[in-house]
């Protein structure tokens, strides 16, 4: 790799398909904790998996960093998503879904690593979606869940009173799929789809996305689906997506025309996702200062990099 | 460089020889946990099918009801879940065969009174899918066996509509053939790939080299076809047909090609030694050719199962060189399948003596059994208490 | 001729006539037999789906003799999937097999790319590159080493126990031996010169793989070990002095000067009355320590004296032979109170001077044997063909009783004997189809008809090699698992015959019917360009979503797949909406549908029309919400390009005229002019010459449809005569 000085990459071998992994907010700064979706394709189980990672041991040489299970939820269907609320509370929320349909909440404690109680919304074609649920994204607080699917419906859940409620936002009924989502504040979010599109949605504007990106500009030569997206913390207004063969592209709701493609097949740097790999997912942390990928050659790594001054680029 | 070094005379042999895929199989001494149940099928199967990624089975049943069992995970091998069952039809179903993908999920499915049927799995807006009937083949001979093709051909498609929208030539294209138990062999061409109720009957012919005697009809117990599997470069249609027939003509496994030009069905070659000719045949399978200068086809007739080699270009006069490499002897009784694997380095067959036999050739060519799975075993883990 | 076909006369091996009985397994179905059918189907890879039907139950008896229904639970049959050339795992899991799989693609990958470049570069200075080439190659056979079981620690401080004699190994697995053995005979260039050295060394690291049931020089000596705990007067115990024969027969010699060193005429108190005895210990220690070693270095740790070339080597080994023998001649062993000292070291000298019969008593397996010799008799390597003949004769003197994986491994490399191959086979399949893959680069890196041998074509073989051959098997095997299958095209991509002919297959029978692992395949086939498949797969993808009822999906993957028959299709479906009168909601889907479909499908007018004719629905929707006047006049307008128009197809103009009976009545004042409604009625006079051709394609409205429309028309002449005087 280009920056091979300041990019140290550690490989923990899992023996089974790690299907997504997220940091959950540390708590000190030595030991902290990520979850994982693994699925295990010789027994067929699929399971959430919260491991530890000590980034520096005592004793031992200094880069040997440890990445040690703690606690194990064991999943109906294969977990199609994950993902942990960004704020620091006791419970701590995690939300995932699956294959089969299902959503489930996890309260996990922050300083033990444990599963203490679980909330979920049942698969059910009439009321949730319709086959897999391929996005989720939790508020900051996590009490609320937004979720997409191919079948073309966007979902809220969210924490009541007496456990989950489901409602639903919009459904396109088969005639857009959606792939990727993401809150950028408490009303709005993006979701991401085919043709490198993305939708920007409004809560307090209901019947449909308040502005929409088609960025079909690379039909052809590559599959055009937005894997993940970012949006800027402080800068509302500018999505990274990442999407198929190691596309990267920040759009500006400022400037909707125009988006910025920061590398990709057909553009002249290397992409720095490996092609390989396919970017199955890629994840920022906040603070953009990790980055954990996750391939699915049942390979977890965790690499440091700096994205600032990507979103630098329009200020 | 120093002289020539001792070892360079010597490689392990041995250890090479272990290793080759007429060795793949040897290391079954130790069988430990390698089978595992995948589905369990409704009370009156009677015969099953699986989808090209085989991970949809569809399975027939005696009462005329047809059931799907699907592996739903992605990338696991966990077990079959039946997502739907329902009844085709008021006679019992003797043979469903998966539609080729391209096509959607269809199957179609042959009864015991010879009537033919294709179904698809369809869904309108977000409803759950269902299975849908598309279309019943009616005919007075019943249908014995009946397998799809697809090709890269031009598609002569006649549009119904008079909007001018133009097919691309050289797209894929599905053909039908099926066999009658009066001894006809009907070719179907699909006319719009995405109904699959719309199909036009392309060539009616007998499978004999002599077209020009007029033969009695036969009857007819079985027949086998096998499509030769598709390659990003062979364009041709071709097919290997055999009968099993009290009409000794008829039976010889032969392989049939369109000729583009005059628009019809030729026989380019006979699996069968002159000898042989009037052996019944149970069963053929086409290997999946990834790059042999021959094709690899079996067939399976009461002597045994057969090796052939047909040569990939035709002499002067259109013909397929053939020849016979191996005689296979091990099912006592009747074949019942031959199934190549995806390399077509591997052939598995089934029997009516309830053995599964894998054969493969050594790094000499010479064919021989590999193993045996037998299925008629006394179980020890038996329900039964 | 019924059975077997002849052997053909170019046999590669040499085939014997005695043939293997196929290995029977019984499938364990559940099910009572007989059974009626077995159906199987070849699902990823190497695995067989094997479907075992029930015979029914004969109509009219109800239940069976025995309850057979009931026990039955109206199971019908069961399918059973059977992984061949699977099974035991000699100990290593699943996950570890993956493990070391994808660990040695990255190798594998970059010495292709290296043999290419050196190809390449090749023809002008082959015999310079060479040493690069061999370099290359030990770095890859390292890398392959390293992931075949794990690392031995860097030795511990010495402190520690003095009677820890034996280390506890390190969990060597035999993968990494028999890989380890393979290096030192092809790969290393640079250790060919110390060979015997090797073996040493290699012995020393695995003996305690040679045998798993009986007894080798590792096992005895941790046997000891744990016996020393307990043993007050050592060197009166048997073992102690068989234990030192035995690791000096290998030349294991830091363990004898250890061993030795705990001779109880060490202990202080005693060295009066034994000095003798101390002397003569200490003097055959000394000897040990300084054998002198054909090797350019030696470990830490590790006794003996380096010699690099041969003359300096056989002058101090004379020097020290002699040594050996004048003690072993010296007075001192009279004077030596202790019987069993004095046998045990004389049998010590006895082994450093090469003698048989002590060294065939000191060792356990032939390989130990074999390697003693190397010591002590012959320390110069007499060619291969020595060598082997020395095997063979080690192998002689000490039968095994039964073989592990390894030692198969070592007949095979050391000895060629045919018996190997015919006994091979316990090995796990999938490890052993990826060492041979891998280590075919080791065998050929120096050898020409090695090289040959592995990669002439043979017809036999479908016109490839045997090189390819392995990696065409490895591939499948890799393919077998849903973890594993992506990276076989790395090795496919090798096959220079039928890789890809194998890729296609494999990347064509992926399941994709959920996105992710559509997007993998479609990776790889970008990867090596097979755009071929990579369309097939897409159309496959599109079919299903749209037949599944997410029409998005489909039409994008249709598009993508640039299918212009299928997209058509859809395209002239959506045509059968015109004229119909349609619910909000389906219009919505169907206005989404051409959204989607966009205006590239099909360069003619048939998508052209369809979006106009969406403008003029979604008007005349406006119109009949409200009663706009400018909406209807907009629609009108657009009713009018619509039939002037020629893309738009005959057979909908009278549908588009009927749907527009609301705006030729319009209430207020008549919407079309004098000229528009004579266009119009022109339009439907040809509609009528029309309809007596025998090709017209009618459309399904209803029989008054015309007359109201024709009605409609002439009442909006009239109006716009009127209106226009």
């Amino acid at each position: 790799m280009a920056a091979a000085g300041d990019l140290m990459v550690h490989r923990f071998p899992q023996g089974k398909a790690v299907d997504a992994v997220r940091w959950l907010p540390p708590v000190s700064a030595f030991d902290r904790f990520v979850v994982a979706a693994a699925h295990d394709a010789d027994a067929g189980v699929s399971a959430v998996e919260i491991l530890s990672v000590a980034l520096f041991q005592e004793n031992e040489e200094p880069n040997k960093p440890s990445l040690l299970p703690r606690a194990s939820w064991p999943s109906t269907s294969r977990i199609s998503s994950l993902t942990s609320a960004k704020a620091l509370t006791k419970p701590l929320p995690i939300a995932l879904s699956t294959f089969a349909g299902s959503l489930h909440y996890l309260f996990v404690d922050p300083l033990e690593g444990s599963v203490e109680s679980e909330l979920s919304v049942a698969a059910d074609a009439r009321s949730f979606h319709r086959g897999p649920i391929s996005a989720l994204d939790l508020q900051v607080d996590g009490r609320a869940c937004v979720s997409v699917g191919e079948d073309g419906r966007v979902n809220l859940v969210s924490l009541g009173e007496t456990g989950l409620e489901n409602r639903r936002v919009h459904d396109s009924r088969g005639l857009v799929s959606y792939t990727a989502v993401r809150w950028g504040s408490p009303a709005e979010f993006a979701t991401g789809g085919l043709g490198f599109g993305i939708q920007w949605w409004d809560q307090r504007k209901p019947g449909g996305f308040v502005s929409q990106f088609k960025g079909n500009w690379t039909q052809g030569s590559t599959s055009g689906i937005v894997h993940s997206i970012d949006i800027h913390p402080s800068r509302k207004h500018i999505c990274i997506a990442g999407g198929s063969s190691g596309t990267v592209f920040a759009w500006d709701l400022r400037w909707q025309k125009q988006p910025i493609i920061l590398s990709g097949i057909g553009f002249k740097e290397q992409a720095q996702t490996s092609s390989e790999k396919d970017g199955m997912l890629t994840v920022l942390e906040q603070g953009y200062s990790l980055l954990f990928g996750v391939g699915d050659d049942s390979h977890a790594y965790a690499t440091e990099r700096f994205l600032d001054n990507i979103l630098r680029i329009r200020p | 460089m120093k002289g020539v070094s001792p070892f360079q005379r010597r490689i392990p042999l041995a250890s090479l020889a272990a290793a080759s895929p007429g060795r793949v199989g040897e290391p079954w001494g130790r069988f430990g946990e390698m089978e595992k149940a995948v589905a369990t099928l409704g009370e009156g199967a009677a015969c099953c099918d699986w989808n090209y990624c085989g991970q949809r089975i569809a399975v027939g049943y005696a009462d005329g009801g047809i059931s799907v069992h699907d592996s739903p995970e992605p990338g696991s091998s966990s077990s079959f879940t039946r997502s739907s069952k329902w009844r085709a039809h008021e006679s019992g179903i003797k043979n469903v065969i998966w539609v080729p993908p391209e096509y959607g999920d269809a199957i179609a499915c042959v009864c015991v009174d010879g009537k033919m049927s294709l179904w698809e799995e369809v869904a309108e807006d977000s409803q759950t899918p269902t299975w849908k009937l598309c279309k019943t083949f009616e005919s007075n001979a019943q249908v014995l066996d009946l397998q799809f093709g697809v090709s890269l051909t031009s598609l002569k498609l006649k549009s119904s509509s008079n909007i001018p929208i133009i097919p691309k030539a050289n797209t894929t294209f599905a053909s039908k053939v099926a066999a009658y138990s009066d001894g006809s062999v009907k070719v179907h061409e699909l006319l719009d790939p995405l109904a699959l109720n719309k199909w036009q009957l392309q060539a009616e012919f007998q499978n004999v080299t002599d077209s020009v005697s007029r033969f009695g009809r036969p009857s007819c117990i079985s027949a086998s076809i096998a499509w030769s599997p598709r390659t990003s470069e062979s364009q041709l249609l071709r097919f290997v047909l055999g009968f099993n027939t009290d009409l000794p003509q008829f039976n010889s496994s032969k392989i049939w090609e369109f000729d583009e030009v005059h628009q019809r069905w030729l026989p380019v070659a006979e699996l069968a030694l002159p000898g042989d000719k009037g052996d019944r045949v149970h069963a053929v399978a086409w290997a999946p050719n990834i790059g042999r200068p021959y094709e690899l086809i079996a067939v399976a007739t009461c002597k045994g199962i057969a090796i052939w080699h047909l040569g990939l270009t035709p002499d002067f006069d259109g013909r397929l060189s053939t020849e016979k490499v191996a005689l296979l002897s091990g099912h006592d009784h009747e074949v019942w399948q031959l199934e190549w694997d995806m390399s077509g380095m591997t052939l598995a067959s089934t029997g009516a003596d309830g053995m599964v036999r894998i054969w493969q050739s050594n790094l000499n060519g010479v064919w021989h059994e590999q193993a045996i799975l037998d299925c008629n075993a006394t179980q020890r883990n038996s329900k039964q208490t | 001729m019924p059975g077997r076909p002849s052997d053909p006369g170019d046999s590669l091996v040499p085939f014997s006539a005695e043939v293997h009985d196929p290995v029977v397994h019984p499938v364990r179905h559940g099910l009572r037999p007989p059974l009626f059918r077995v159906f199987v189907s070849w699902s990823r890879g190497n695995l067989l789906h094997v479907a075992c039907l029930c015979q029914r139950a004969p109509a009219g008896t109800g239940v069976g003799e025995d309850g057979d229904d009931a026990a039955r639970g109206g199971v019908g049959g069961k399918v059973v999937e059977v992984k061949l050339g699977g099974g035991g795992d000699g100990g290593i899991s699943e996950a570890e097999r993956r493990r070391i799989a994808y660990g040695s693609v990255p190798a594998f990958a970059m010495l292709q790319s290296r043999r290419n470049s050196l190809m390449a570069a090749s023809r002008m200075q082959f015999s310079s590159l060479r040493a690069e080439w061999w370099q290359h190659i030990l770095e890859y056979s390292n890398h392959i080493g390293d992931l075949l079981g794990t690392q031995k620690p860097p030795p511990k401080p010495v402190i520690g126990d003095p009677k820890m004699v034996v280390e506890p190994l390190e969990e060597p697995t035999e993968l990494k031996a028999a890989w380890h053995l393979m290096q030192i005979f092809y790969a290393d260039n640079e250790s060919r010169a110390w060979l015997p050295e090797s073996l040493v060394d290699w012995l020393e690291d695995y003996d305690g793989l040679l045998s798993m049931t009986e007894s080798t020089i590792h096992s005895k000596l941790v046997a000891l070990q744990k016996k020393l705990v307990d043993l007050q007067v050592i060197e009166d115990d048997p073992d102690y002095w068989q234990g030192l024969a035995s690791a000096l027969a290998v030349g294991w010699l830091d363990i004898v000067v250890k061993l030795l060193r705990l001779h109880g005429s060490y202990q202080p108190d005693q060295l009066d009355d034994r000095e003798i005895e101390n002397g003569l210990v200490e003097a055959v220690a000394v000897l040990v320590s300084t054998m002198p070693r054909l090797r350019p270095n030696l470990p830490t740790g590790k006794l003996g004296q380096c010699y690099k070339t041969k003359p300096d080597f056989v002058k101090a080994r004379e020097k020290w032979q002699s040594h050996i023998s004048k003690l072993d001649c010296s007075a001192f062993w009279i004077q030596c109170g202790h019987q069993q000292t004095c046998e045990g070291l004389r049998n010590l000298l006895r082994i450093m001077l090469g003698q048989f019969d002590s060294l065939h008593a000191s060792s356990c397996h032939w390989m130990e044997l074999y390697v003693s010799h190397f010591l002590y008799v012959q320390p110069f390597t007499a060619g291969l063909e020595g060598m082997h003949t020395l095997a063979q004769k080690c192998m002689q003197q000490k039968p095994a009783g039964s073989y592990t994986a390894l030692t198969r491994i070592l007949v095979g490399i050391l000895g060629e004997n045919t018996e190997a191959r015919e006994c091979d086979g316990l090995w796990v399949p999938f490890l052993l189809s990826l060492m041979v893959v891998h280590s075919i680069e080791l065998l050929t890196a120096d050898s020409k008809q090695a090289d040959a041998l592995l990669h002439e074509e043979r017809y036999n073989l479908g016109g490839i090699s045997i090189e390819e051959l392995h990696r065409l098997v490895y591939a499948q095997v890799l393919s077998s698992h849903p973890l594993t299958w992506q990276i076989a095209p790395t090795y496919l991509a090798s096959c220079q015959r039928q890789g890809l002919g194998l890729l296609e297959i494999l990347l064509y029978k992926q399941p994709i019917r959920h996105y992710t692992m559509l997007l993998k395949d479609l990776e790889i086939c970008r990867l090596y360009e097979l755009e071929n498949i990579s369309l097939n797969v897409m159309k496959i993808a599109g079919v299903y979503h749209w037949k599944h009822g997410r029409k998005g999906f489909g039409v994008y993957w249709l598009q993508q797949a640039h299918d212009e028959v299928r997209l058509s299709r859809i395209a002239q479906q959506l045509f059968e909406h015109i004229g119909k009168s349609i619910s909000d909601d389906s219009f919505k889907q169907w206005e989404g549908l051409i959204e989607l479909l966009g205006s590239e499908v099909g360069s003619a007018g048939g998508l052209e029309f369809l979006h106009k004719y969406r403008d003029f629905k979604r008007s005349l929707q406006k119109v009949q919400e409200g009663r706009s006047i400018d909406a209807a006049r907009k629609s009108t307008e657009t009713l009018v390009q619509l039939m002037k128009s020629p893309s738009t197809p005959q057979r909908f103009w009278l549908p588009l005229l009927y749907d527009s009976v609301k705006l030729l009545n319009w209430r207020d004042r008549p919407l079309l002019t004098v000229s528009e409604t004579n266009l119009l009625l022109n339009k439907l006079q040809e509609l009528s010459m029309a309809r007596l051709r025998p090709d017209f394609a009618d459309t399904d409205l209803l029989p008054e449809a015309l007359s109201s429309v024709r009605l409609a028309l002439a009442t909006n002449l009239g109006r716009a005569i009127l209106e226009e005087c």
